[in-house]
């Protein structure tokens, strides 16, 4: 294990790589504690410390863990990656329904690169939204549920502070989004998905210590446990597999002898990974910022509607409705990214078979049989964890801000499993080509 | 002062939002329509897009020295 470790900083390529990723992290991460000009981060974690239930209400907390805690402090990347994540999530609803993005996903990489061209500015566009909403949130209390008076973090109210504030966090978003690019370019990973795992990380800490103090040792001893019998069961999840046996004909192009040989095609319990989770939860960030847009008066009917079902986190109603949206979208996800018609029509031109199955079409159908029979408990294995928090709170009544929640223990061991596989790969390169040579 | 400041944190913020903008999104940006022809991802990045990430680089520590010179004197003069 260690050696692994040795091996990875001896490689020159690697170890740059590595250290770049890391380098960013911690820009991304200084950003993050950086208040935005006009704002007294000081007073806020004054107040913080003697209200303490501020952080802790339902959706905020997920937004808040998204953010690594950047968000209630008004921080410069107080947006974090959430608006690159949802303009992502409208652009890849939006190529099923919209036919001229369809066919540019189909183009290949230059339609690829346009509909990524799509998002950023779609990104930007929410980030104005967001940043806007957040800091009229801010100006009124509503963002500390009012716990907290304006006056102590916002000095000066003036239009010109406010409009400055909005335009720092935009931009803040615009330096994550690139951030998240120059990571996948030259660094280890996914950019996107290693900085919300840093900032999940980033509160990490800090939520183990409160429950350290409020809890009595033997039930922090528990909970810690059962985290950790959590982490070990969604990493099986997460590895489970299905292969199916692949067998390839052989075939003589000019003198030479090609195929012959028998693998698999890998098929994952969970092939969506985090994703419908990220989805889920953001979409259902949505009627909270709604609220935000409509202003709190009760009488409006849909306000009071929103307020009563979708607001906090706890009613059943909200329960279900992420649940399900879970389930769909982890189906929709795999729809997206696995096409067992493409598939299996590769297969058919190299000559691969699955035994027992004629090539073509019945190889397409069984594929999407398999595939459909796996996300099945994939994708509700995904829902009953990211419920999981939820149900503590609402029965055991467990303190709140359970660190073990479900969303966060996702992406922790998904994105941690997927750097890892990452540098592993990049090792063994080096490594054969050692032995080659 | 504070009014001066604000206009130019604000200046620097349009700026970088357009400098990220230019930058190719993994594949295919406008930063293809300057470059030319089809960089591939293994050959590095070009001499264009090389000079945009200075100049993003150098916008970006404008910008962050500006936002906290801001948040100070905002800070002080509000206490």
């Amino acid at each position: 294990m260690l050696g692994a470790f040795v091996r990875a900083f001896r490689t020159p390529d690697l170890r740059n790589k590595l250290l770049f990723t890391l380098f960013i992290l911690t820009i991304f991460r200084l950003g993050s504690v950086i208040p935005a000009p006009g704002v007294n981060s000081a007073a806020i974690r004054d107040q913080m410390e003697q209200v303490q239930a501020a952080d802790d209400a339902g959706i905020y907390a997920l937004v808040n863990l998204f953010s690594g805690g950047a968000l209630l402090q008004l921080a410069v990347f107080a947006l974090g990656i959430m608006p690159y994540i949802t303009a992502s999530i409208i652009i890849n609803l939006l190529t099923v329904v919209i036919p001229r993005l369809e066919t540019l996903k189909k183009e290949g990489q230059a339609g690829q690169g346009k509909i990524t061209q799509y998002t950023r500015y779609l990104t930007l566009a929410l980030a104005v939204l967001q940043a806007t909403s957040i800091v009229a949130m801010a100006r009124t209390g509503q963002l500390f549920q009012g716990q907290i008076r304006p006056e102590t973090y916002l000095p000066d109210q003036s239009i010109l502070t406010l409009v400055t504030i909005v335009f720092v966090m935009t931009a803040g978003t615009g330096i994550i989004m690139w951030f998240g690019e120059l990571i996948t370019e030259r660094g280890v990973g996914n950019g996107m998905s290693l900085l919300i795992f840093t900032q999940v990380i980033a509160v990490f800490p800090s939520s183990i210590m409160g429950l350290w103090e409020e809890q009595d040792t033997w039930l922090f001893a528990l909970i810690c446990v059962a985290g950790l019998v959590l982490i070990t069961g969604v990493v099986f999840m997460e590895q489970a597999q299905r292969r199916i046996p692949v067998q390839y004909a052989k075939r003589m192009v000019g003198r030479r002898m090609y195929g012959g040989s028998s693998t698999y095609i890998p098929l994952k319990v969970n092939q969506a990974g985090i994703i419908p989770v990220i989805f889920a939860s953001s979409l259902l960030y949505l009627p909270q910022l709604a609220i935000g847009l409509l202003g709190e008066d009760s009488s409006n009917p849909v306000v009071r509607f929103l307020q009563e079902y979708f607001v906090g986190g706890t009613h059943p109603v909200y329960m279900a409705t992420f649940f399900f949206l879970i389930v769909g979208f982890a189906f929709f996800y795999v729809a997206i990214t696995f096409n067992p018609a493409e598939v299996a029509e590769n297969m058919k031109k190299y000559g691969g078979f699955i035994p027992g199955i004629r090539p073509g079409r019945p190889t397409a159908e069984y594929l999407d049989f398999v595939l459909t029979r796996l996300t099945t408990p994939g994708s509700l294995y995904l829902g009953l964890i990211a419920l999981l928090p939820m149900i503590a709170l609402g029965t055991a009544g467990a303190q709140q801000g359970f660190p073990f929640g479900g969303t966060s223990i996702l992406i922790m061991v998904g994105v941690g499993l997927d750097t890892v596989k990452q540098i592993e790969s990049h090792l063994q390169q080096r490594n054969y080509e050692g032995f080659l040579r | 002062m504070i009014l001066g400041l604000s206009i130019f944190v604000m200046f620097c913020s349009v700026l970088l939002i357009l400098l990220v903008l230019l930058h190719k999104g993994k594949g295919g940006g406008l930063s293809d329509l300057f470059g030319g022809g089809v960089t591939s991802s293994l050959g590095g990045s070009s001499v264009v897009e090389r000079n945009l990430d200075r100049l993003t680089v150098a916008t970006a520590i404008v910008w962050i020295v500006c936002v906290v010179g801001l948040g100070l004197l905002l800070n002080r003069g509000g206490v």
